[in-house]
């Protein structure tokens, strides 16, 4: 019983610090990229904006697979049995959300893009249903890249 | 027409509050409720388990550990002696103890130097070689047969086996909703500390009622402190605090022995344990 307390205990611990330390170090890479892309318009209308008739259309897409840390899922966990907001995932999936989008925008960057329409955002879950494994999630966001073309 | 991607602002759906104090909130509530509903659900058995008649019980136990140790081990001529010694004592005790019409108990002698002794369903007592040869006399080895008899007139080995399915049942569907094993861990542990303190109660109980037995069939209760002198050097290794041990701590039930021998003024002497048991042992070592 008790080596099962402290390994439980140390796992906790070590999901505790080290998932805390990666979404802080995570969000602020975020913040920071999302101003430096703020150029590159992302819009999920499936129509062109005037003036943009004259593109270059070209898929981009941008994936991330998050894992959860093992005091998220015991967080989690405890929150199944009463219910209610499940924050320690909230923040995961914005995480992952602002990821796949910047790095679809990085794409859209690399291809000479100015803007991306139809946007969506695919998600996935990587371990489903196998209650003993740590869970990942998987979200993929993906558009329409549009480039300006040189006016004949 | 201008287009433009406005900075959205942060904490829309991340909450700004701390994760610890949501996890301690939730994991401190979680367990008071489990140790309210397993302490409710192991009291509610255990009081109907005392409906269960004894001679169902005798049924289910003999599919169970004692039918099979029993049947499993061919004694000696010289063992069955023994095994037939340690019944009669029994017996005699269990008149002085005034068990209830229709219990009696069943000893099985077991060659192994493990040093201990239990009761176990149906009235099945297990004695091992390893504790009774370490008793100096026949008064240490009648406080232990007396001890474990108790045990069955309390009916405790089916009390904890109704509290046990009780439990773990409620336990592994309250897991259950949850998805993960985690709860699984938790939960279980708290459910064992909370058995292990109701036992320890019926541990205090069968030793006063021992004690109470030996007054009767002996006249005095000296020597019973012998059983636990021996049980204190065979776990010389590490004494757990008095929370974590199903057994009350041995200072304490030497103290209560003392209590009781001041009742007596005259200085009985012991009874020897019988030659052949001696002989037997050093043969077996």
């Amino acid at each position: 019983m008790n080596i099962d307390l402290y390994f439980f205990a140390t796992l906790l611990v070590l999901g505790y610090f080290f998932g805390r330390m990666a979404e802080k170090k995570h969000f602020k890479s975020i913040i920071e990229r999302e101003q430096k892309y703020q150029d590159v318009l992302t819009f999920n209308g499936r129509l062109l904006p005037p003036g943009m008739e004259n593109s270059k259309a070209e898929l981009v897409g941008g994936n991330v697979v998050i894992s959860v840390d093992y005091f998220k899922r015991i967080a989690a966990g405890l929150r199944a049995i009463v219910g209610g907001r499940v924050t320690t995932y909230e923040s995961l999936l914005e995480r992952a959300r602002r990821e796949a989008i910047l790095r679809m925008k990085e794409d859209a960057i690399a291809k000479g893009a100015t803007m991306v329409v139809n946007v969506k955002l695919e998600t996935a879950s990587i371990t489903k249903g196998q209650g003993q494994q740590i869970g990942s999630v998987e979200i993929y966001a993906y558009g329409t890249a549009l480039s300006p073309m040189p006016v004949l | 027409m201008k287009y433009e991607n406005r900075t959205i602002p942060e904490g829309i759906n991340v909450s700004e509050e701390h994760p610890l104090k949501e996890f301690v909130i939730l994991a401190f509530g979680l367990g008071a409720m489990t140790v309210l509903v397993v302490a409710l659900l192991s009291f509610m058995a255990g009081w109907l388990v005392h409906l269960i008649p004894f001679s169902i019980e005798k049924s289910l136990s003999t599919s169970s550990f004692a039918a099979s140790i029993s049947d499993r081990v061919d004694l000696t001529k010289e063992q069955q002696r023994i095994e037939s010694y340690l019944q009669q004592l029994a017996d005699e005790l269990v008149v002085a103890q005034q068990l209830p019409e229709g219990m009696d108990v069943v000893v099985h002698y077991v060659d192994d130097d493990t040093v201990n002794a239990f009761a176990t369903l149906g009235g099945n007592l297990i004695m091992y070689r390893g504790l009774i040869e370490r008793l100096p006399h026949e008064n240490a080895l009648a406080m232990l047969l007396s001890h474990e008899i108790a045990h069955i007139k309390q009916r405790a080995p089916i009390v904890a086996l109704g509290r046990g399915v009780a439990v773990g049942l409620a336990l592994a569907s309250i897991s259950g909703f949850g998805d993960s094993s985690m709860s699984q861990q938790l939960v279980g542990n708290v459910g064992l500390l909370t058995s292990l303190s109701f036992s320890r109660q019926q541990e205090d109980q069968a030793d006063i009622e021992a004690l109470q037995t030996l007054e009767r069939y002996y006249g005095h209760t000296r020597g019973a402190e012998s059983l636990f002198e021996v049980l204190n050097e065979g776990s010389n290794v590490f004494n757990p605090p008095e929370i974590l041990s199903t057994h009350p701590v041995t200072q304490e039930r030497i103290k209560r022995v003392d209590s009781f021998n001041e009742k007596s003024s005259e200085l009985v002497p012991y009874k020897n344990l019988p030659d052949f048991l001696m002989k037997e042992f050093k043969t077996a070592n």
